[in-house]
């Protein structure tokens, strides 16, 4: 598995598909911050530096077990949110995770499709980790780790963990 | 690689051995072998099929037709984005596998679709 990382992109799931066609499946595009993170539909994601944000290049995988994959994607993170960080994590399908009434992590999977065939796969996970202040326009709306723990997590050790169990739901389920 | 290939009542058993130069197929007790070269060929040969395709967009899953990026009468080239579909967890950009005219297309902007519908026939 390999991190590209960098301190900061329009958006991790834009340069993953830029690179995807030559990269190898589980690369992994991580950002400190993005200026321009999206999620389904295009809507924003509010993604300052302090959170988790990145997106993997997935292996080819039929388009109906990558749907599976997406919904399985949030209860990864929610199980860990759980159990790690002892919180009470919602989830609100397709692919948003909520804590206390409030969005935390988003998941967004991308295909490319060429005819028939599925090209690349990119799943995009936006993660609330390390926000200490959320704008007012969103206070109402999004939550962070740090404002419900009023403490820090490790960003890359989250990040493997999530992977490590995306990895792991992937092999199960294809 | 051993499988088996069943033909009416009959079943073949089937092994597939990869050398460092050459392929061989066992049927039974039946042996072929094949160098590595004529797989090339023989690649190639499936590849070049693609040419005589028909010309035309299937919905890969079912969703929503969230864009289309041409219209009828365009000219789109193979790798050209002509659609956006959003199905419940995933957005699709699908691009034309074909070069050519677009004849017609059989859907709009915000409109359901099914998996395998016709979205676009091209000439």
């Amino acid at each position: 598995m390999r991190i590209l990382e960098f301190e900061k992109l329009e958006s991790t799931q834009k340069k993953a598909k830029e690179i995807a066609q030559n990269s190898k499946a589980w690369t992994v595009v991580l950002a400190k911050e993005q200026t321009g993170g999206y999620g389904r539909k295009g809507n924003f994601w509010y993604s300052p530096r302090g959170g988790l944000y990145f997106s993997v290049i997935l292996p080819k995988t039929k388009i109906e077990d990558l749907q599976i994959l997406t919904i399985l994607a949030a209860f990864c993170v929610a199980k860990i949110l759980k159990e790690d960080f002892k919180l009470e994590p919602f989830i609100k399908l397709p692919n948003d995770v909520y804590v206390n009434g409030k969005k935390i992590c988003g998941i967004l999977t991308e295909n490319i499709i060429l005819g028939k065939e599925v090209k690349n796969s990119i799943i995009g996970i936006g993660l609330n980790t390390n926000i200490e202040k959320i704008p007012r326009d969103l206070q109402n709306v999004a939550t962070s780790i740090k404002i419900e723990l009023k403490k820090e997590v490790d960003n890359k050790e989250l990040l493997k963990k999530i992977l490590e169990e995306l990895k792991e739901k992937l092999e199960i389920i294809s | 690689m051993k499988f088996t290939i069943k033909l009416g009542d009959k079943e073949y058993p089937i092994e597939v051995l990869e050398g460092e130069e050459e392929v061989k197929i066992k049927v039974g007790e039946k042996e072929f072998s094949f160098n590595k070269e004529e797989k090339v060929f023989l690649a190639k040969t499936k590849f070049e099929k693609r040419k005589f395709k028909e010309k035309k967009i299937l919905a890969p899953i079912s969703g929503t037709i969230s864009e289309i990026f041409v219209k009828e009468g365009d000219f789109v080239k193979e790798g050209q984005k002509i659609f956006l579909l959003s199905a419940m967890k995933m957005e699709n950009e699908i691009f034309s596998d074909f070069e050519g005219k677009v004849k017609k297309i059989f859907v709009k902007k915000g409109e359901n679709v099914k998996k395998d519908q016709i979205l676009l026939i091209g000439e």
